[in-house]
Formats: C-alpha cells, sequence, structure tokens
C-alpha cells in the first residue's frame, strides 16, 4: 500500500472525526501539514482514577499504516503500568505484527490492518480504566497498582492535576 | 562447539562422495555406490531394524500431500480446508478425525473454518473495504469465507506482512479482529507475489516436520533432510541415526551421535567443556601467574609491587615479573622497569611448587579426560578425510599396482569405516569416565579395563590401515605378500570391533557386570 492511500485514509478518517466527534477523547494534526502526525486528547474516563484528566498524546503512523501500527506516546505525564516512562503506550493491539513470532496473543488482540484511530484511541481509553499488570511496561508503577493502591492513586492525581494545569 | 562447525563444515563435501544416492551419477562412481552399502552396513548394523527413515523434501511433500488427500476425502471438506485442519493439528491425522466427529462445530470454530459467512455483501452491487473505506463493486471483493470484504489491493498487502514476519502466516485470520476465519492457501496463492508464494510453501513444508513430535530435522549445516524416528525409547539401538548426509546425531538431542553415553552425560559434557575453556581464555587475557607459585593473579591496584596472597607471599614486580628485592630501594634495589630489558629469564621459580599443585589437581583430571576426548575426536576427523582420500584416490592407485579388482579392496574402506566408528564411541567413554564416581572402584576398574582393551585394539587397526597399507601404495612387489595384509586388516577390523561392541554393551548396561561378579565372588 503507497503512502499516497495511507496519507488518504488518514485524511478520511480526520474529516470523519471532525464531523462525528466521538465522546471521550478530540483529535487533529500535530501540524496541518502532515496527516501522519496526529495529536489527541484524551479525557480521564469517568469513576477512573484518571476521571477529570485532559492527557495529551501524539500518534506517530508508519508510511505503510494501516499495515503497521501507529506509535503512541502520552506528552502528557502519565503513571500507568502500560505506559512506558517515557511515555510510550503499550497494548498489544498496537505490536508490529512481528514482535509475536509464537503467537502467544491471539489473533484479536493483536494488530490488524482494521484499526482506526477511533479504535486505537478507545482501546487506550480502556487502558486506564483496567490496568493490566501481568506484562507491565513500567515495571515500577506495576508495582505500586499492586502492592500500594493508595501511593498509587496519589501519583496519578498529580498527574491529572498537572495535566489541567497545562490545558 | 567449534569441533562439531569444523567437523560438519570440512565433512560435508567427502560426504556426500561417500553416500552418493543411487539416482546419481551411478555409472561413474560404482565403487562408491558399493561402498555406500557397506558404510550403512557398518554404520548401522547395530539397529537390526532401522527404526527411522530420512525424508528428503520431496517425500515430505509427498507426505503432506498424502495426509491432505486423507483428510479431505475422509471429512469430504476441500483440499484447501484440510491443510488449515493438519497445520492447526500439528499434522497429527489421528487427533483431527478424534476431534471432528466428536464435536465438528468446535473443530470448525477454533480453526476458523466458517460453514457459512457471518455477514453477506455479495448480494449488493457495492461494498466498503473495512481497511481502506473505499467502495468498490462487490464482484471485486475478497473475503475469507466470513464475509467480512476487503479490496484486493488492502488483501495483498495483508498477506504479505504477514508472510515477510515469519512462519505465522500459515495460521493468518480474517484482517476483522472478532473474526477467525482462516486465511487458505487458495487466497495466498490468488494474493501474494512470486517470492511471497514461494517463502509461504516453504514455510508449510517446514510445518511438517516441525510441528511433528516425531520429525526433526538433520542438524547437519545446509542439509535438507529430515529424519523420521519411530523407534520407541527402550527399543535398543538408542536414539542415533544417520542422515543421508552421512552426519550421525542423535535424534533426542540432536548432538553427534553419542552412543554408549546418555543425553545428559553429553549435555553436562558439553556445558563443562564450554565453561572450562571460557574460564581458561578469561585466565589468559585477565591475569599473570606468579613468577613462584604460577597461580594466576590479577591486578586490581595501581601500583607494581605485587604481593601473592599466602602462603606464597611472594614479591614481585607486575611488568618484569622479577623479584621486588631488586626494585626496591629498601632492599638495595632500584625501579628500572622504565628501561628495556631483555626479559631475565628466571630458572630458579621454575620448581614445582606445593601451591600450584593443589590448584592444577582439579583442573588436571578434567584436561585428562577432555584432551582424550579431544585427541580422539580429531582423529576422527582425520580418519574421514583419509577415508575419503581412499576412496576417490588410493583404491584405484593399489587397484592397478597390486593387479586386484576394485571390488576385493572392499576390506579396506571397512577397516576405516570401523575406524571412524570406533573413535567416535572412545570419545564419549571419555565423557563417560569422568563422569563415573571416583568411590566406584571395581566399576572404574572394569571401564578401564575394557576401554584399554579396545582402545590397544584400535590403534593397531588405525596404525595397521594407516602405515601398513603405505607400503603397498608405493612398491609393486613388496616383501609381504598382499593377501597376507588383506588378512591382517580385515582380522584386525573384525576383532577391534568385538572390543567396541563388548564396551558399548557394558556401558549401556552401566556396567552392571561389576556386581554380579562381585556378588558371585
Amino acid at each position: 500500500m503507497a503512502t499516497f492511500q495511507a496519507g488518504l485514509l488518514l485524511q478520511k478518517q480526520l474529516k470523519d472525526l471532525y464531523k462525528n466527534p466521538v465522546d471521550g477523547f478530540s483529535a487533529g494534526l500535530l501540524n496541518e501539514d502532515n496527516v501522519f502526525e496526529w495529536r489527541v486528547t484524551i479525557i480521564g474516563p469517568p469513576d477512573t482514577l484518571y476521571d477529570g484528566g485532559f492527557f495529551n498524546a501524539v500518534m506517530l503512523f508508519p508510511t505503510n499504516y494501516p499495515l503497521s501500527p501507529p506509535v503512541v506516546r502520552f506528552v502528557s505525564e502519565m503513571w500507568h503500568p502500560n505506559v512506558y516512562p517515557d511515555g510510550r503506550v503499550c497494548i498489544s493491539i498496537l505490536h508490529p505484527p512481528g514482535d509475536d513470532p509464537n503467537g502467544y496473543e491471539l489473533a484479536s488482540e493483536r494488530w490488524s490492518p482494521v484499526h482506526t484511530v477511533e479504535s486505537i484511541v478507545l482501546s487506550i481509553i480502556s487502558m486506564l480504566s483496567s490496568p493490566n499488570d501481568e506484562s507491565p511496561a513500567n515495571v515500577e508503577a506495576a508495582k505500586m497498582w499492586r502492592e500500594q493502591r493508595d501511593e498509587f492513586r496519589k501519583r496519578v492525581s498529580r498527574c491529572v492535576r498537572k495535566s489541567q494545569e497545562m490545558s | 562447539m567449534d569441533f562439531d562447525d569444523d567437523y560438519y563444515s570440512g565433512g560435508e563435501e567427502e560426504d556426500q562422495m561417500l553416500y552418493t544416492d543411487d539416482d546419481t551419477d551411478a555409472e561413474d562412481f560404482d565403487f562408491i555406490d558399493n561402498a555406500s552399502d557397506s558404510s550403512e552396513l557398518a554404520l548401522s548394523n547395530r539397529h537390526h531394524v532401522r527404526n527411522y527413515t530420512v525424508l528428503s523434501e520431496s517425500d515430505i511433500r509427498q507426505r503432506q500431500e498424502d495426509d491432505i488427500t486423507k483428510i479431505s476425502t475422509v471429512l469430504s471438506i476441500s483440499k484447501v480446508a484440510a491443510s488449515i485442519l493438519l497445520r492447526h493439528y500439528n499434522w497429527n491425522v489421528g487427533k483431527i478425525h478424534d476431534e471432528w466427529f466428536a464435536d465438528e462445530e468446535k473443530v470448525r470454530s477454533t480453526v476458523g473454518l466458517l460453514e457459512n459467512p457471518v455477514m453477506e455483501y455479495k448480494d449488493a452491487s457495492e461494498a466498503t473495504c473495512g481497511i481502506c473505506f473505499d467502495t468498490y463493486p462487490s464482484g471485486e471483493m475478497l473475503d475469507a469465507g466470513c464475509g467480512h470484504p476487503f479490496c484486493s489491493s488492502c488483501w495483498a498487502g495483508y498477506v504479505s506482512i504477514a508472510i515477510n514476519d515469519g512462519p505465522g502466516c500459515l495460521l493468518l485470520r480474517c484482517p476483522d479482529p472478532s473474526c477467525c476465519a482462516a486465511v487458505g492457501q487458495d487466497m495466498i496463492n490468488l494474493l501474494a507475489s512470486g517470492e511471497e508464494k514461494e517463502k509461504y510453501c516453504g514455510y508449510f513444508t517446514r510445518s511438517y516436520i516441525e510441528d511433528n513430535r516425531k520429525t526433526k530435522w538433520c542438524p547437519a549445516p545446509g542439509c535438507d533432510y529430515a529424519v523420521d524416528f519411530c523407534g520407541g525409547r527402550g527399543g535398543g539401538g538408542g536414539y542415533d541415526v544417520t542422515c543421508h548426509c552421512s552426519c550421525s546425531f542423535c535424534w533426542n538431542c540432536t548432538e553427534e551421535a553419542h552412543r554408549p553415553v546418555d543425553c545428559d552425560t553429553v549435555a553436562k559434557w558439553i556445558l563443562k567443556n564450554c565453561a572450562e575453556s571460557e574460564n581458561m581464555n578469561w585466565i589468559l587475557a585477565n591475569s599473570k601467574p606468579c613468577p613462584k607459585c604460577k597461580r594466576p593473579i590479577e591486578k586490581n591496584q595501581g601500583c607494581m609491587h605485587m604481593t601473592c596472597t599466602p602462603p606464597c607471599k611472594y614479591e614481585f614486580c607486575w611488568l618484569c615479573l622479577g623479584p621486588w628485592t631488586d626494585h626496591g630501594q629498601t632492599t638495595g634495589g632500584f625501579y628500572a622497569c622504565n628501561r628495556y630489558e631483555e626479559a631475565k629469564a628466571d630458572k630458579e621459580f621454575q620448581e614445582a611448587e606445593q601451591q600450584r599443585e593443589i590448584i592444577k589437581n582439579s583442573l588436571e583430571r578434567y584436561y585428562h579426560y577432555y584432551e582424550r576426548w579431544a585427541t580422539n575426536q580429531s582423529s576422527r576427523q582425520k580418519a574421514l578425510a583419509d577415508l575419503q582420500q581412499m576412496q576417490t584416490v588410493h583404491l584405484e592407485k593399489l587397484s592397478d599396482l597390486q593387479c586386484q579388482p576394485e571390488s576385493q579392496l572392499k576390506f579396506i574402506t571397512e577397516a576405516w569405516l570401523q575406524i571412524v566408528e570406533c573413535r567416535r564411541v572412545l570419545k564419549w567413554t571419555y565423557a563417560y569416565g569422568y563422569y563415573l564416581p571416583e568411590e566406584e572402584k571395581a566399576k572404574r576398574e572394569f571401564f578401564e579395563y575394557l576401554q584399554g582393551e579396545a582402545e590397544a585394539a584400535l590403534e593397531r587397526l588405525h596404525q595397521c590401515a594407516e602405515k601398513e597399507l603405505e607400503v603397498y601404495l608405493n612398491v609393486k612387489d613388496p616383501e609381504t605378500d598382499f593377501n597376507c595384509f588383506r588378512t591382517k586388516l580385515s582380522g584386525l577390523t573384525s576383532v577391534t570391533k568385538t572390543f567396541f561392541e563388548n564396551l558399548v554393551k557394558a556401558l549401556e548396561n552401566g556396567l552392571s557386570d561389576v556386581n554380579a561378579h562381585a556378588a558371585s565372588n
């Protein structure tokens, strides 16, 4: 699939999102000239520790999107077992197809070209409400989540406050 | 393991010569064919019934085809569906039958063979591709039998990424994450490029060997044969198999053939060898031996004035390894190691030192066995090379010179094959010896006796095949008759064979004769 088609597809998704915004997040381009770099603001899902936060993230799409997944990185400070300390989001649907040669992850959990910006962000929102501490990207956060829930809660609400000040 | 690499890479060509298949160059290499028959006999005569089959790539494809046909006929499904099932069940035909007839629905849904599409788009004139969201005439859309429509260019990209990712493409499913429909070979043939199709077929063939518990690839580099092992664990003859490429390996652990020693001992021994050699390398690279007690010393502080640890306590200079008394001002010497002087050869400190002995002893026991193991290994490699030289050059020459038809010279090839095999066995008996507990005195003695007898016989045979044969290669009418030589070499071959058979038998019994013997005394 050519870069040209990837660009068209992203353009189309952008237009759709402008026309029919989805609850829970807003999306746009980082820079109007480049359709491969997106900025999304995710609203902390209600009734979770992240409630009330406005978390900014960038999505970088490869030129062979949708055959390969984008990289998603939080630019707002984030404390979560499945987010690397540098902000990169680690969820199975964003793993490039080659990462799991033995097929441990179910096909339905891995990247598939049918995923869109919308389905990716919705997965991230669901990740915020239910962390997976079995294969953590941030080991310290996962340990805190498991063993010192209070401490974890404090740490997250600090992130939430910070995200409110920034926006 | 360096040895293995050397052996295999060095051995490949000659081995192919040795074991030329009947269908290639049969006329030109008639005598080699004979040799290959006898060699197979010699190398595998201990398997009274061969409990394994060597499979070529075409054999594998044939077996796959047979299995696919069987499944497709019995279950009345298409061949594409049959091959999806077989891959999913690791080519286990029996298991497919059982599960399919127990619960066809369940099998279909786990494997992804849908009976009916979950959605219909063919009735409409147009459909939207689930990947690029473009609209195409329904006739141009494809699906994996599930009815999720994608355009052919998105499909091609999807398939291509999957194939280039590796063998996982054999279990490819519909791009829709909620759908489990399997993508069969028919779709691959329709969508993939020539190169990708080839890759896919390669993975498909490999899956037959790699997913099957009873088959393994021959571990020799560059060898495309696989071995199907049908013997049971206790079926006698052990796990040793010989591939058509002449590589002998243990089917169980895929190390080189190691009868009569068991796989655990071999694994321990190999690990020990790498660990020891790494230790030695590190010591050589990072330490100097104390000039007095010879213990290796690592320098971890700045100054050149070294004091060896008690009880040695020798003080010396790190740079020149000379005594510090020559360096320090307090002892009347002066520091002069900045000057280039010819290294002083100090003979005085070469006396054997108690300390040194203690450290050496534990290593020495290991080196004793390792050295003998390694020597037999290299001796075997040399014998293989000699055997090849014999078959390609010397036999013909010998036949001319001694007026013997080549068919009458088979006994020489047999002798060499026996040597090659005996060197292998002997080599492994040294690993066995290293792990035989010191306390079991009677067993040790018996083992060393048997090993000694066998080794002596082998040396006589090797000597005769190597040195005494030379005479007949150079002189037309030697003093002793060629027929005498024939009798001697054939005799030695069979004697050696018996000695080694006894040795192998005894070790495989765990030297149990000793106990019986001790009891009767």
